[in-house]
């Protein structure tokens, strides 16, 4: 039987029925990993994972996601297997943890079968960046499959697993699940720990899920989130069951259209695919607000200020000292710090920490850095305003469909601009979701769901009932002969 | 930004750019500061800057001891480690 593009909840199904053994769907996973031409994975972990599957089998194991193989993102840590954050500079790197996003899936039952690659420290939008390679793109293998989490979006859009953890601190979940053709969603800020995670920028990261489907995405937030009181930042407020509001009616459930996206500027059939779903929400009852959120335009301005502010100081761990790479032939302390940081980070990871220690700077903080602060407010401002008005905001997810291999490396803000209708959500610190919508030029591209604060239900609701008249998420690509 | 400033935020981020890198990534560093300019224009008077999305403060917790002695795993990472502590080059003369 092949377990290629099967949902979560099919395989559950399957392994509730006895109809395939756990040990037989990680065999089959690792053998159609092995024969992929993606570059999804950095590191696998076959043997732990075989043995989980076994213990499955014999009854040692249950909880919601029990015996179902799945990947993690390469930026949590995970107990005794290797983490790189797709930087050279954790080549080496073995947590003695896990990250509580990990430990929080594995308490279900589910088993890890290795690290997603990523653009190094999740900065970058097509992968590029990763030490490890380039991830392709399923749908076309000479195009990128957006970042950062761009490793688990082709993981999943490939059928390889059918779910798989990302992280989002600008769109790196929203983006790739949109050039990827599947469903990614990137909870509240605070609602998934970040204990664990490996450090970006502190106050815009936040984990968050990829699936086939809204309905999977909701299963495994239900457990991706918790409370945790090793986060300061983690928000105690009961959590709901993502699944029990997805089959809710949009019957007079207002949509907000925000007014400064200038939609006629996007390719034909990217403006086509948006009027498409606006249709399908219509039929379903829901109405169309236009809401005005004049400050949105700032956002991928004021997140390149806050973004490498926090990335410079978190970054300043990396010393070459306590773990990670450390350069030979050091004279003395200070220059075993150099040496090992410009040897161990890539261009990108540079360019970010120069601006950020740039911003913070004696002389230009206010000017740069309390200035993004100021215009953060007013972006979230913006967001509360807005949803006094509508119950979600509606967008597309990116400009457009995956673009190739090295066509964006050479200027940096030509590649900050794809996470244009991204950011904001991360500024203000909402939950939003991208759900395949269409294609152009062949290749899939998404809508974008933006929910108030807390409200991860309402936009898994209006995406599962989309899904349910649609099939732009049953579509897969075409694999080959080979794969 | 001129080389000197890249050079002085070089040292400030304890990093050194190779000489071929050096020219692409000032002039990136160049068009990126202009690219977030945009924000010094803006009327920001009585706007309190945001820090974090959630406006919460960080709780308190009982100062009790909550993890084990993990010395061994610790040390285990380190590039280079004896016995009981992390080894780097002679800092005093």
């Amino acid at each position: 039987m092949s377990i290629r593009f099967k949902t979560l909840a099919e395989l559950k199904r399957l392994l509730e029925n006895k109809e395939i053994s756990s040990y037989e769907l990680v065999n089959e996973t690792f053998k159609n990993i092995s024969s992929s031409k993606t570059n999804s994975f950095i590191t696998l972990d076959e043997e732990s994972a075989l043995n989980k599957a076994k213990d499955f089998d014999e009854g040692k194991v249950d909880g919601d996601l029990a015996g179902i193989p799945i990947a993690q993102k390469d930026l949590f840590c995970t107990k005794n297997l290797r983490t790189t954050c797709g930087s050279k500079i954790l080549e080496n790197f073995i947590p003695p943890y896990d990250a509580t996003v990990v430990d929080n899936l594995s308490a279900a039952g589910s088993i890890c079968v290795g690290k997603t690659n990523m653009d190094e420290f999740a900065m970058g939008s097509s992968n590029e960046t990763s030490y490890y390679g380039t991830v392709r793109n399923p749908w076309d293998l000479e195009r990128v499959p957006g970042g950062s989490s761009g490793g688990s979006a082709a993981a999943v859009s490939e059928g390889l697993v059918c779910a798989a953890t990302g992280t989002d601190t600008g769109g790196s979940i929203r983006q790739p699940a949109a050039l990827c053709g599947i469903t990614g969603i990137k909870p509240t800020y605070g609602r998934a720990s970040r204990w664990g995670m490996i450090a970006f920028a502190s106050s815009l990261d936040q984990a968050g899920a990829f699936a086939r489907n809204a309905e999977d995405c909701a299963l495994l937030l239900n457990h991706i989130c918790s409370h945790d009181s090793k986060d300061s930042t983690s928000i105690s407020d009961e959590q709901e069951n993502y699944l029990d509001n997805i089959n809710n009616d949009l019957k007079g459930k207002k949509i907000g259209i925000i007014k400064e996206f200038d939609i006629s500027s996007l390719n034909k059939e990217v403006q086509d695919s948006f009027e498409h779903s606006k249709k399908i929400f219509e039929d379903l009852g829901a109405n169309f607000v236009e809401v005005s959120m004049p400050n949105i335009k700032l956002s991928v301005p004021t997140y390149y200020v806050v973004a490498p502010a926090e990335c410079s100081s978190n970054l300043s761990r990396f010393d070459g000292v306590k773990y990670g790479y450390r350069a030979k032939n050091a004279e003395n302390l200070e220059e075993l710090y150099i040496k090992s940081r410009s040897e161990g980070f890539g261009d990108e990871v540079k360019r970010r920490i120069l601006i950020g220690t740039y911003v913070l700077s004696a002389g230009f903080y206010d000017a740069y850095y309390k200035k993004a602060q100021q215009s953060r407010r007013m972006i979230k401002n913006d967001f509360v305003d807005a949803f006094n008005e509508v119950d979600i905001i509606m967008s597309p997810s990116s400009p457009s469909s995956a673009f190739k291999i090295g066509s964006k490396t050479e200027d940096p803000i030509e590649m900050y601009l794809e996470d244009l209708f991204t950011i904001s959500s991360n500024l203000a610190g909402v939950p939003a979701m991208s759900i395949p919508h269409g294609f152009a030029k062949g290749l899939p591209i998404g809508l974008q769901l933006i929910g108030n604060y807390l409200q991860e239900s309402n936009i898994l609701n209006f995406a599962h009932q989309y899904q349910k008249n649609s099939d732009w998420h049953l579509k897969t690509p075409n694999l080959g002969e080979s794969s | 930004m001129d080389n000197k400033t890249v050079e002085t935020i070089s040292y400030l981020a304890r990093l050194k750019l190779d000489k071929d890198k050096k020219e692409k990534i000032t002039k990136d560093l160049e068009n990126i500061i202009d690219f977030v300019a945009e924000l010094q224009d803006l009327n920001t008077e009585d706007i309190v800057p945001l820090s974090n999305p959630l406006e919460k403060v960080a709780p308190k917790r009982e100062d009790s001891v909550t993890s084990r002695n993990r010395k061994e795993a610790f040390l285990s990472n380190s590039p280079e480690s004896d016995q009981d502590y992390f080894m780097v080059p002679k800092v005093v003369e």
